[in-house]
């Protein structure tokens, strides 16, 4: 089964059709990618997914069997489904801890209130938090920052914590809106493997948004293009890699066969 | 300031003993203070301290709201005159003093009740933010917040323009709290309690979950935080420190309330203190409560002749402080100094591993 399905997903803005009927599946387990021009709405679908926009009359997503169409951003959190921004979205004067932390959220096993009432139960529960978190920071290589403000990182740190703080929620699904934006090509190899061995690791599927494309042919498992709101192709790498309406959207119809191929290795 | 850092070491060392000894030795280090206060100086300056508690109270509750969880509110002397008319009046005699309503329960029990009125009140000015932000979300909470004066001043049942009086002090068996040294005791404990629960609600999921609503509510409601939730559950909570300060006002001797203590200039003024000490600071906006408040007192009759007209220079002084302080100073004081903790800290961390691999190095 599908752990996540969209049918018929709709959004539009006035008068733009942002997203137009996509029916997509994600099995368990899988990369999938997802890949567009700019304002193809790839952003759009990930806001739907999330419960950041409210998806048009008939449309329809489920996740892990749930329908997720009409549930509000914190439920689907709560759920499982997890993501990162592509401007990341920090919570910049909270320090690295406190930022993971924060993704902790939805496990947390105490009431908002019982820091007034049971301050000892919230110490203890705490405490075995702040180590878990200690560990996943270390993992991802920023457990010597864990006091500093968030804001004071640097962009690759930034983009280390937006992951680390997705993973902290502890999610069955992980959404990455360009994870590699403005890396420089090493950084964002570094990148994907530590998303490769998160994914090992807490047995994550993944979508991901990424314009470059090489990272994108060789790590996902299938691809779907978006193009004006639609899917205009799916499939695994090198079917849509050889795509003609997928060649056309990208670099328009006139271009000769072989600087196609020289920009889709690029 | 080293003085300053080494206080908070002192601190940090107290609590590792035990987490309660430094509010313990806090607690015991402020009992004599009236007693040095009049012995050295005036008794009038324990009023002073019974105010500033107050007002300690009232600025720890609005950094919840507008510190901790960022939502402008203008709204919360309003909530102040809730908790204190509803006391005022649940413990006043019945058939009380021009046309006043009274309906003669015990102070202790309408201490809480003035509590739990103004917890409800503060979910109604919450209300517009689940809409509103910024400047919009101030507007609104103004209009509530004055308009709760306003009704006071025409009512009077409430004590309209002559105000409340002979409001009852509380009492622990035949003893009475009806001066300003017993009442010192009383209002010094309710601040110090309130000081510490805000630092619980701050060090657990709630008040991360409302810093990082301030900070980015698209973020925090992907994180899994129910956003009009915790920002009704801020509000809520701010309003019960705003109802004890408001109800412990109504009960502070001579006993008497009038709606000039709820204005507009009142909510300024606790706003500068927030604002001084440093938004979302806790200690910050305790050193800004009781800084301002004195600078309030000294400066409320102070009167500059100009061309032989008097000018009145307080509501001067204290708008173009507060635009200095946006200016130059815009985490306050509260804020400047956990920069500087926090440096010190990393800069011992980083030397001590430094210190580390030199070691290792030699050997």
């Amino acid at each position: 089964m599908a752990l996540l399905e969209t049918r018929n997903l709709s959004k539009s803005f006035g008068g733009l059709q942002a997203i137009d009927k996509v029916s997509l599946k994600v099995e368990p387990n899988t990369v999938h990618g997802l890949i567009g021009p700019n304002g193809s709405g790839k952003s759009t679908f990930f806001n739907l997914l999330t419960g950041v926009y409210q998806p048009d009359e008939g449309s329809h997503i489920s996740f892990n069997g749930i329908d997720i169409t009409r549930s509000p951003a914190h439920k689907i959190a709560e759920l499982g489904l997890a993501r990162t921004f592509q401007l990341l979205r920090l919570y910049g004067e909270l320090s690295v801890l406190d930022n993971v932390m924060v993704g902790y959220h939805p496990h947390t096993k105490y009431g908002p209130l019982a820091p007034l009432i049971n301050g000892a139960e919230v110490r203890r529960q705490d405490k075995v938090v702040r180590e878990e978190m200690e560990e996943l920071l270390e993992f991802i290589g920023l457990a010597e920052y864990a006091e500093i403000p968030a804001a004071e990182l640097s962009g690759g740190q930034r983009r280390l914590l937006a992951l680390g703080r997705a993973i902290a929620m502890r999610p069955k699904m992980l959404l990455l809106d360009e994870p590699g934006a403005g890396l420089s090509p090493v950084n964002v190899d570094n990148l994907m493997s530590t998303i490769m061995t998160l994914k090992k690791r807490y047995n994550l599927t993944i979508i991901v948004v990424e314009h470059i494309l090489k990272v994108v042919m060789s790590t996902c498992d299938t691809i779907s293009v978006l193009d004006h709101g639609q899917k205009i192709s799916e499939g695994a790498p090198e079917f849509v890699k050889g795509d003609p309406a997928v060649v056309e959207a990208y670099l328009g119809r006139e271009m000769a066969d072989e600087d196609i191929r020289a920009a889709m290795d690029a | 300031m080293v003085f300053l850092s080494r206080i908070a070491d002192l601190i940090d060392a107290l609590a590792s003993r035990h987490r309660l000894l430094p509010w313990l030795i806090a607690y015991v280090m402020l009992l004599p203070l009236p007693f040095i206060m009049s012995t050295f100086f005036n008794s009038y300056l324990i009023d002073l301290a019974n105010r500033a508690c107050l007002f300690i109270l009232l600025a720890v509750g609005l950094n919840i709201v507008k510190g901790f969880c960022g939502q402008v509110t203008v709204g919360h002397i309003g909530l102040y005159a809730i908790g204190a008319v509803t006391s005022a009046v649940l413990s006043l005699e019945p058939g009380g003093f021009g046309g006043a309503l009274g309906f003669g329960l015990p102070v202790w029990v309408s201490i809480p009740i003035a509590i739990l009125v103004t917890a409800f009140a503060g979910l109604i000015v919450g209300l517009p933010s689940v809409r509103l932000e910024g400047a919009y979300l101030a507007l609104a909470t103004l209009g509530l917040g004055e308009s709760v004066r306003i009704f006071i001043a025409v009512t009077p049942a409430l004590g309209s323009s002559t105000g409340l009086m002979m409001i009852p002090a509380p009492s622990i068996g035949s003893f009475v709290f009806d001066s300003f040294t017993s009442y010192y005791y009383l209002v010094m404990t309710a601040a110090l309690v309130g000081i510490y629960f805000s630092f619980s609600i701050l060090r657990s999921a709630t008040g991360r979950a409302f810093q990082a609503i301030r900070e980015d509510t698209i973020a925090a409601s992907v994180n899994g935080i129910n956003v009009i939730k915790y920002k009704l559950l801020a509000f809520v909570l701010s309003a019960i420190y705003a109802g004890l300060a408001g109800a412990l006002f109504a009960h502070m001797p001579p006993g008497y309330l009038h709606h000039n203590n709820f204005t507009v200039i009142e909510m300024v003024t606790l706003l500068l203190m927030v604002v001084l000490g440093g938004i979302g600071n806790v200690w910050g906006g305790v050193i800004g409560a009781i800084v301002v408040t004195i600078a309030y007192d000294q400066t409320k009759d102070l009167v500059v002749y100009f061309m032989d007209r008097p000018i009145v220079v307080q509501p001067l002084v204290f708008g173009l402080s507060m635009v200095l302080l946006v200016l130059f100073m815009p985490r306050g004081i509260g804020g400047w100094f956990e920069g500087v903790l926090r440096n010190r800290r990393f800069i011992k961390r980083s030397e001590e591993k430094l210190g580390g691999t030199a070691r290792n190095s030699q050997s």
